[in-house]
């Protein structure tokens, strides 16, 4: 059934970053940032990549000011693409252009009740989704002319997710036959390929988003059979303890009016409760991601920049010194902790 | 109804959940019968209040003012899909093997299961059911999942109504007995065959059969969902319901503000509010740049010893923050009649959490009485 996956994907260095990244964490975590700037660094090393949404209002090619991408995949930089998944313009594509039943996808799946019933069943749009996957990285070539080196996922936020990932198991026990057997079929050996789909967990240092990650990387690694391949904590904050000044924060509070004193308070609690957890979570992911966990810095305290493009940008290049601990080790997993 | 509904809507991140259990624990403080339903699948709600919560409505202590009696009282709720399903089933089931029957179904199972990304349709319901079960209730407080996630809170869904509203119930409805007689397509006819056809083409006869029981077992269970689901539609657009728009001070909350308030203007709803949360004054970004700025000339008496990196750091990070905030509270400020700012606060993830959760209620209380005036 799966056949026609090349084992040689198309421009592919170094195998140990599969071919398809899905960034999974809940919503406001920056998936879709770390996912553009993924996308960016994979793309400014020479690879071909698609970075792919499944959302109501696709954002990340209006950060390089393209118009929202829809289905077909628009170039938003170079060598980088980006495309949004929906439902009805998929199967069309998936009945008329690769099982070439275009006439059964008139007469009996484009009807109202078919429609309805492929909108409403559970885990169809999400099979459908992660068939479509399945297709860009093997027949998309062939049929489209559409090549990539590299799928990056922004997976819709935590519980959405990750279903995404325990979809076989659900859907066999619909004890589906026909061709909703081959595409889970199908599905189900590109989960289970290492080298073909990996996972990248992304959080914030606050705790409510711990908490949550600390049970989503559990969840992956059953529903995978296997861990992620890292975590990466998102606007991560630097140190404010200065060694040579110990006391700068007092002697800065003494000079402040009450109200900026107060607001100097709540800001540097902030942002050491963000230092404290980061390490904190870290910690707690140790050994539970393939490569580590790595932090990533809050752009607006350290470079300054505020806009979703300039972040991209300055994150691609933090994530660039990252890529060669991930690909020339089995196993480094504390390694990206260094910042 | 004679409750008051709140609904929080905003962004991912922006602080929905701890405003929502703030605003509530105000609220009963001041006297209100309160209930508030989380309906994050991921659960952050109970980390905002620190209990442990169900499903089912309980009651949550450690609120109230010491040493004055409570005259209010907080309800809280986790929106659990599968737990919600069940209830529902059990209410509805004619009789306990129907309900053993459906507890079995293949299709009823991978329904529960794959629920959560529903969560704020049947959070819609359970609204509905929270009024029926607890008419006393004053105030419902709903939290809601991040972004446009939460829009479904306001739709009919396609998911509870094809089953409902489509004639393919009817065909389906005719599948599920025909399996002791035999061949599906015997009580089939026409454009009914066709789509019955085409549905097994696609997944096989025994997923339609599976199908057809899920759809008679459920049908009972579906209508009471949509009678609630369209009672608290009529509640959501009641004019003493409160939906308050949340925004951080980040970008892309401000454009996913936008996206919520333009959704929610296509179901025919308007923010009551947009709430600003996490602001800092002004006056942080101005001391702090006055203060680092290494200027010799102004002339002023060398300050003791330079201040560090970090103090540098702060001050610049101050600035921006400051300027953004003023960006997005300019982007927001058309979204709806008032723009209320909730200032950053501290020790909300230390442990005064109620008293300090409290606060955060009453700052953004007043505000939205303060914007009334």
């Amino acid at each position: 059934m799966i056949d026609a996956l090349p084992r040689e994907p198309l421009g592919l260095k170094e195998p140990t970053l599969p071919r398809i990244c899905l960034v999974l964490g809940k919503g406001g975590v920056g998936r879709s940032t770390l996912s553009a700037a993924l996308g960016s660094a994979l793309a400014d090393r020479g690879e071909r990549v698609l970075l792919v949404e499944w959302t109501i209002a696709e954002s990340i090619a209006p950060w390089f000011g393209s118009p929202e991408a829809d289905v077909d995949p628009v170039a938003i930089a170079p060598r980088l693409w980006a495309m949004n998944f929906r439902l009805d313009a998929v199967l069309r594509t998936y009945f008329v252009d690769h099982l070439k039943l275009g006439l059964f996808y008139r007469h009996v799946v484009d009807g109202p009740h078919v429609r309805a019933f492929i909108d409403a069943a559970p885990g169809l749009a999400e099979l459908m989704f992660v068939g479509h996957l399945w297709w860009l990285t093997t027949l998309a070539e062939k049929e489209a002319g559409l090549v990539f080196d590299r799928v990056v996922v922004d997976a819709p936020a935590t519980g959405h997710g990750a279903s995404l990932l325990d979809l076989p198991g659900t859907m066999a026990s619909l004890g589906a036959t026909g061709l909703l057997a081959t595409e889970i079929g199908r599905v189900t050996g590109m989960l289970a390929d290492p080298a073909w789909l990996g996972a990248i967990v992304v959080a914030l240092p606050d705790e409510l988003a711990a908490s949550e990650t600390l049970e989503l990387v559990p969840r992956v690694t059953r529903d995978l059979g296997r861990p992620p391949l890292a975590a990466v904590i998102n606007r991560c904050v630097p140190s404010l303890e200065s060694k040579a000044h110990p006391a700068w924060i007092e002697r800065l509070s003494e000079r402040l009016s009450p109200t900026a004193r107060d607001a100097l308070e709540v800001l540097t609690g902030d942002l050491r409760g963000r230092a404290r957890r980061a390490e904190e979570l870290s910690r707690a992911l140790s050994g539970q991601t393939r490569h580590g966990t790595f932090l990533l810095d809050e752009q607006l305290a350290t470079s300054g920049k505020t806009s979703p493009r300039d972040v991209v940008r300055a994150l691609a290049e933090e994530i660039r010194t990252w890529l060669p601990s991930i690909e020339n080790s089995g196993h480094s997993p504390e390694k990206g902790d260094a910042r | 109804m004679t409750a008051r509904l709140h609904v929080l809507l905003g962004a991912g991140g922006v602080g929905k959940t701890t405003l929502a259990a703030g605003y509530a624990l105000s609220l009963a403080r001041s006297g209100s019968r309160v209930g508030l339903l989380g309906i994050d699948p991921a659960r952050r709600l109970q980390g905002a209040l620190g209990v442990t919560l169900r499903d089912e409505a309980l009651p949550v202590t450690g609120w109230e003012e010491p040493g004055v009696a409570p005259r209010g009282a907080l309800n809280a709720a986790l929106l659990r899909p599968e737990d919600c399903l069940r209830r529902w089933a059990e209410e509805s089931a004619s009789d306990p093997e129907s309900l053993a029957e459906l507890s079995r179904n293949t299709f009823f199972l991978a329904l529960a299961d794959r629920l959560a990304a529903a969560a704020d349709v049947l959070a819609a319901i359970r609204v509905a059911e929270w009024a029926e079960r607890d008419p006393a209730t004053t105030d419902l407080v709903v939290d809601t999942a991040p972004g446009l996630n939460a829009i479904d809170f306001l739709r009919r869904p396609k998911a509870l109504t094809v089953f409902l509203e489509g004639r393919l119930i009817h065909w389906l409805r005719a599948v599920a007995p025909s399996r002791s007689r035999g061949a599906l397509s015997d009580v089939l006819r026409g454009g009914a065959r066709r789509a019955v056809g085409g549905l097994s083409r696609l997944g096989g006869t025994r997923l339609i059969l599976e199908l057809g029981d899920f759809v008679s077992l459920v049908e009972a269970m579906l209508e009471r969902m949509l009678a609630r689901l369209d009672k608290a539609q009529k509640w959501l657009h009641d004019p003493t319901t409160e939906i308050l728009l949340v925004t951080a001070v980040r970008d892309d909350a401000a454009d996913a503000a936008h996206k919520i308030a333009g959704a929610l203007r296509a179901a025919g709803l308007a923010p009551t509010a947009t709430v600003l949360n996490r602001a800092l004054p002004a006056a942080l970004a101005t001391e702090l740049t006055r203060l680092t700025r290494s200027d010799p000339s102004e002339n002023q008496a060398p300050i003791e010893p330079p201040w560090p990196r970090e103090a540098h750091v702060i001050a610049t990070y101050a600035r921006l923050y400051i300027e953004m905030q003023e960006r997005v509270a300019a982007a927001v400020a058309p979204l709806s009649p008032r723009l209320v700012i909730v200032p950053a606060a501290r020790g909300l993830d230390e442990d005064a959490r109620a008293s300090a959760l409290t606060a955060l209620g009453d700052r953004l209380r007043n505000g939205l009485q303060a914007a009334d005036r």
